[in-house]
């Protein structure tokens, strides 16, 4: 005699959505009067998302339990079913068994009957979709076909955008140069602190390693020159370039990325304009604007600051400043500034790039700001090695 | 499901509700029974939307009391409050997939996090959400990929989910094709009837009140009062406010009647 029942103690009726609901029903087995051929399960009380799992769990055991013998499901005390209940019904009606070993489902509830009638078996006999993992080599084959593909895309937008630049010098009022100033406000002005404590900062640093390790030689003037060629020729231009990376190019991605999960920028294109002048060149003015104003702040503090710790090294600022003219000529500046001028452009193109490639979705606004950010950065240090091989 | 029908699932007791300084709608009670479609009216901007985000704990009204199943959910503490919320499924305006997971995997989301179901349950459950909507074919699908209609009926399966008997539906019509507007009417008029659930849906379309809802209510941001509460046809037939009934009769300002003479 195997006897076997599913249910819960609480023979009250609970109203849906009283408090004992989160906290689950004791589901235990005990006896109700059966055959010795069939086994009856009886469902009771409410089969709720948070009761089911138990009352899954255990009546799935009593299937596999008894796979030769009928199971007889009685569904008359049950006081509520949510949908998740109604999955359950469903799964066990669903079992396919031997003959003779079925599943009968009884006094069920005419509104749930008629529910679990709308869902076909074969409807959910294909297993849920799950996500498909690629192999190590796949990904890799992707992502260097996707990288390519990017850049092929980018020089094609660069050359979009020096075409807009060329229209822009042909018929100087089409721009919106009061949408460039905007720009020009928030890329510049508002980076105006963090650039000049960026500079300062990197003169005191390289002044301090480098004047230590001067002086064991006996050097320490040459370190003047150490600074200013580093400084105007380099890193003026190249932390700045990186700061404004991480400022201005997500801020650029993550703007039009997100119009263009918006809609403006179908908007834009409704209206006949066209997004690369409407929304892409000014950034781009801006960039070109500010980037080199703010290298030379970036190299202006940088001098200070090296010459301020190079007191401390017994070099006065008169013999700083001396030794500094004859170190640099006004084409390091030059070249510094001109770098700085071409980062301001690319981290701006890039920038604009990542976000008018933005898919659909809040995720991608993020992948776009995140990928011009490293885009930059990468181009920027590329470009950087381009010059020093052409300027050696 | 009989008994404690004489308790509101819902009960609004004198809310005041707005931003800032400015109020949206003083003085408001009002009542969801359970198994009831009540909808919310109003025109653009009369705080249907907020009113909604008020009833589900997103906003905190500025005075009185929101009650769920007889519980304060303004006075709630953060546990409380989780607690309440979970009782009640909301499909917002645009659906709110959340865009980093599929169809099914947005539906499975409460599961996920509240059950303790084996992922196989959990799945079916879901699948059998989605096939109640006639999402089926679409339950691999990115977000993304959706069309209005497709996120708004996989937001209702997500918000039916969890099993919640309280849905809160924002515009779930709008935008909709009529034949899919329509199946989503008879989806509501089923689930209320099959699974005994209670809904408060948010809609101008009176094509839709007319064929769901049990009672409504209408906000009017002049007055910010509820200026009406009962059901539909009577409304439109017998309300004393001339504002009601031209709601309900799709009439125009006075000045576009007469310049359309």
């Amino acid at each position: 005699m195997d006897r076997c029942a599913l249910g819960n103690h609480s023979r009250l009726c609970v109203p849906c959505g009283a408090p004992d609901r989160l906290g689950g029903l004791n589901v235990e087995e005990h006896l109700v009067a059966a055959t010795a051929e069939d086994v009856r399960v009886v469902l009771e009380g409410r089969i709720t998302a948070y009761t089911a799992a138990a009352i899954w769990q255990s009546a799935f055991e009593t299937l596999a339990n008894n796979p030769d013998r009928p199971i007889m499901v009685d569904a008359s005390r049950l006081q509520y079913v949510d949908n998740v209940g109604i999955a359950l019904l469903f799964d066990l009606g669903r079992q396919e068994r031997r003959p003779g070993a079925e599943i009968r489902l009884l006094a069920l509830a005419p509104n749930l009957a008629a529910v679990l009638r709308r869902y076909e078996p074969k409807d959910f006999a294909t297993r849920a979709s799950t996500r498909t993992h690629v192999g190590v080599l796949e990904e890799l084959g992707r992502a260097t076909s996707g990288q390519l593909l990017y850049l092929k895309e980018l020089t094609r937008f660069l050359r979009r955008c020096i075409g807009a630049l060329r229209v822009t010098r042909s018929r100087p009022h089409s721009v919106n140069w009061g949408d460039v100033l905007d720009v020009a406000t928030e890329t510049g002005a508002n980076a105006v602190p963090i650039v000049l404590l960026m500079g300062f900062l990197m003169g005191v640093i390289i002044a301090f390693e480098v004047g230590l390790v001067a002086r064991q030689f006996g050097a320490v003037i040459f370190v003047v020159n150490g600074v200013g060629v580093a400084i105007l020729r380099e890193l003026g231009g190249l932390m700045t370039a990186i700061v404004l990376a991480g400022r201005t190019g997500a801020a650029f991605a993550a703007q039009i990325g997100t119009q263009k999960v918006n809609e403006e920028l179908n908007a834009i294109c409704t209206f006949g304009l066209d997004p690369i002048e409407f929304l892409v060149l000014p950034r781009l003015l801006a960039a070109l604007l500010v980037v080199p104003l703010l290298a030379t702040l970036a190299d202006i503090a940088g001098l200070v600051g090296g010459a301020l710790v190079m007191t401390t090294f017994n070099i006065s600022f008169l013999q700083f400043y001396t030794r500094l003219l004859s170190a640099v000529t006004a084409g390091d500046f030059a070249l510094g500034v001109l770098k700085a001028a071409v980062f301001g452009l690319t981290i701006a193109a890039v920038g604009c790039h990542r976000g008018l490639q933005t898919g659909a979705g809040a995720t991608s606004v993020g992948l776009s700001a995140t990928s011009a950010v490293v885009t930059s950065i990468v181009l920027i240090i590329v470009i950087d090695g381009l010059f020093a091989v052409l300027t050696s | 499901m009989q008994d404690n029908k004489a308790q509101p699932v819902i009960s609004v007791r004198n809310l005041r509700m707005g931003y800032g300084t400015h109020i949206l709608l003083e003085e408001a009670s009002f009542d969801v029974h359970r198994q009831e479609i009540l909808v919310i009216l109003g025109g653009s901007g009369s705080g249907k939307s907020s009113l909604m985000k008020n009833l589900i704990g997103l906003y905190v009204p500025m005075a009185g009391d929101i009650l769920i199943d007889g519980d304060s959910l303004v006075r709630a503490g953060a546990d409380e409050r989780a607690r309440l919320q979970r009782k009640l499924g909301v499909m917002y305006q645009s659906g709110a997939m959340f865009g980093s997971l599929n169809v099914l995997e947005n539906v499975r989301f409460p599961l996920d996090r509240f059950t303790n179901l084996t992922l196989e349950e959990r799945n079916l459950t879901a699948r059998m959400a989605l096939r109640a909507v006639e999402m089926g074919q679409a339950e691999a699908l990115m977000p993304a990929e959706l069309s209005g209609g497709m996120l708004k009926r996989a937001g209702i399966a997500r918000a039916m989910a969890l099993g919640c008997d309280i849905l809160l539906l924002d515009e779930p019509s709008a935008g909709l094709d009529p034949i899919t507007a329509a199946n989503v009417d008879q989806m509501i008029l089923s689930l209320r009837m099959n699974l005994n659930l209670t809904f408060v849906v948010v809609t101008h379309e009176l094509q839709s009140i007319f064929g769901i809802a049990d009672r409504a209510i209408m906000l009017d941001p002049e007055s910010r009062r509820i200026i009406a509460d009962d059901a539909p046809t009577a409304l439109r037939d017998h309300s004393a406010d001339a504002r009601v009934r031209r709601f309900f009769n799709r009439e125009p300002d006075a000045i576009w009647a007469q310049l359309s003479r």
